[in-house]
């Protein structure tokens, strides 16, 4: 079976700048594909290259197993797509609207639209210029979902949404891959990827940094680790969490009591990799307080924005992702970089 | 409509004529006042040439500069043109949806012209008036189409507006100046407002070659514009 999305060495260049430098990735049937990344990092220009909206300088682009360009008209009847920016400010209402569109991309059941529009709670009959940002947006997504396509393409699709709409979408894209459709969205917002997409791509300046699963981001990512133990010296300590593989930017501290020692160790420390062989070694300790946060793909995610350049036409497989915690070619010196949250002196 | 039942206390009467021979003739000349004593004269002067002329060419200016620029630039070209539709569709349909507004239009212009043809005791033969609304029609299209294709070009609302005004004004300030003297008659040849109301049409019938050569020019720039969209990014 073919894929839903496959690119190969895209480069787009305006005039002499050249905003994408070889993107590789490839979009499975059937599943949920989230690119994420900075302002300006080409992830727009990306989608409109699916859609023939932008033509590529370079590469190549298959949609649906063909290409943009020159399959035309019937290869957009099976895409939905929503703009970036959704600019509507006609005097025709949302209902009109969606029956031109209808008439043009159709068959569309009307039902179906009714019943989109009441779970987003938008009203049709009003005029589109009224529509306040929010439900401009819930109507840009009922063009893209009414005639039920194959592959969806959304840009910031909950952008202006409030957060029951936002759960409305979500069902919506689950609905649309349990028919089999495939899902192609970008987003600043990683919480909605980490809850919508089964693999992930981080565009960063027109380039692809790292393609994975949300499981392999997570499991890489860098967890905040705090306990507290009594009865070990704050050396010994220090000795001890040094040993651990995948332990970074560690503070130990004695806690004074009085002015006196209290033999009582406050630590802190960023852990990737694994968590067992923590575990095993605080176990030696004499525990009072411990503290594992689940990790921020969010704030995992912010260092690869800031961190490493992305190389052209680096590619990887979702699965196969080098994780956040050792970026391809840097090693534990990454890590240690990083101002740690709650560190504090005493 | 205002003009028209004026004609025979305006254009008709002797005074008005001495009136008219009072002022500087370049002035009649430029605007077409020159013509002003008959009934065809007076409708061509006041309601094709300048009142007619400016209403319609707004109209239809606008709305080429809408069809490609404006949509592109409010966004919503590039959400039409992800659905199943093709970019020269695009272009043809809008044209074809100014060409129907703007012959509606010149409908009604001759049907109201006819009209007051007798109570403003006018005098314009009906052949001629057709031919006068025809022509009066091709050159607010020639407007229109120029907006239309500087619009799909750009993909900017301002550039269209600015490429349609440019062809309206300067085909009218071509004509008045070119009228002065024989000197500067040359720039008659670049006005399409003297192409199509050199002979006054609604008193001499039709130039039916400058007709054709508008429409004609009107067309070409369709399918530059139809070109100019298909071959660039869209939205950018």
């Amino acid at each position: 079976m073919t894929q839903a999305i496959v690119v190969e060495g895209l480069r787009k260049k305006f005039g002499h700048r050249e905003v994408l430098h070889g993107l590789d990735f490839a979009v499975d049937r059937g599943t949920v594909f989230g690119v994420i990344g900075p302002n300006g990092a080409g992830k727009t220009t990306t989608m409109r290259c699916l859609l023939d909206i932008i033509r590529p300088s370079a590469g190549s682009i298959s949609v649906l197993g063909e290409d943009p360009r020159s399959a035309g008209t019937a290869l957009r009847r099976r895409i939905g797509y929503l703009p970036g920016e959704l600019h509507l400010e006609n005097r025709t209402t949302g209902r009109r609207m969606l029956e031109h569109f209808a008439a043009i991309s159709g068959p569309v059941d009307p039902k179906h639209v009714n019943e989109l529009a009441e779970r987003l709670n938008l009203d049709l009959d009003r005029q589109t210029r009224k529509l306040s940002k929010g439900n401009k947006q819930k109507l840009g997504l009922l063009q893209a979902f009414m005639h039920k396509p194959e592959l969806l393409v959304l840009d910031e699709p909950t952008s202006g949404l409030d957060p029951l709409v936002q759960q409305v979408f979500h069902a919506m894209v689950r609905e649309a891959v349990d028919g089999g459709a495939t899902v192609f969205l970008s987003s600043h917002v990683l919480s909605e990827v980490q809850q919508a997409a089964d693999a992930v791509a981080i565009l960063r300046d027109g380039g692809i940094v790292t393609v994975s699963t949300v499981e392999a981001l997570r499991t890489a990512a860098v967890r905040q680790v705090r306990f507290t133990s009594t009865e070990t010296e704050a050396h010994d300590v220090g000795a001890l969490l040094a040993r651990v593989p995948g332990v970074a930017n560690m503070v130990v501290r004695e806690l004074k009591a009085d002015g006196h020692t209290s033999g009582t160790v406050e630590a802190t420390a960023m852990l990737s990799g694994h968590v067992q062989p923590l575990v095993q070694a605080l176990a030696r300790l004499n525990l009072t307080d411990l503290v594992l946060e689940e990790p921020d793909l969010e704030e995992a995610v912010l260092t690869l924005y800031t961190a490493q350049t992305p190389q052209p036409g680096q590619s990887s497989q979702p699965g196969q992702s080098p994780g956040l915690g050792q970026p391809p070619g840097l090693g534990n010196g990454q890590t240690q970089g990083r101002h740690v949250e709650g560190a504090h002196r005493a | 409509m205002l003009y028209l039942p004026l004609y025979p206390s305006i254009g008709g009467s002797a005074q008005m004529q001495d009136l008219i021979n009072a002022l500087p003739p370049e002035m009649t000349k430029a605007l077409n006042y020159d013509q002003i004593a008959s009934g065809p004269g007076y409708t061509q002067a006041t309601m094709f040439g300048l009142i007619g002329f400016l209403l319609m060419s707004m109209a239809s200016i606008g709305w080429g500069a809408a069809a490609v620029g404006g949509d592109e630039e409010s966004g919503l070209l590039e959400l039409t043109l992800a659905h199943s539709v093709t970019r020269v569709q695009i272009v043809l349909e809008r044209a074809l949806a100014i060409v129907v507004r703007i012959a509606l239009l010149s409908v009604l212009v001759f049907l109201l012209v006819l009209g007051l043809n007798g109570p403003s005791q006018l005098g314009i033969d009906v052949g001629h008036l057709a031919g006068a609304v025809l022509l009066f029609a091709a050159l607010a299209l020639l407007s229109g189409t120029a907006a239309l294709f500087a619009g799909a070009l750009s993909g900017r609302k301002v550039y269209g507006i600015a490429a349609g005004a440019a062809v309206a004004v300067l085909g009218y300030v071509f004509n008045a100046v070119g009228r002065q003297s024989p000197d500067v008659q040359w720039l008659l040849n670049l006005s399409p407002y003297h192409w199509a109301y050199g002979n006054s049409p609604a008193a001499n019938g039709a130039d039916w070659g400058a007709a054709a050569g508008l429409y004609g020019i009107s067309a070409g720039l369709i399918v530059l514009g139809a070109v100019a969209l298909q071959r660039r990014d869209v939205g950018v």
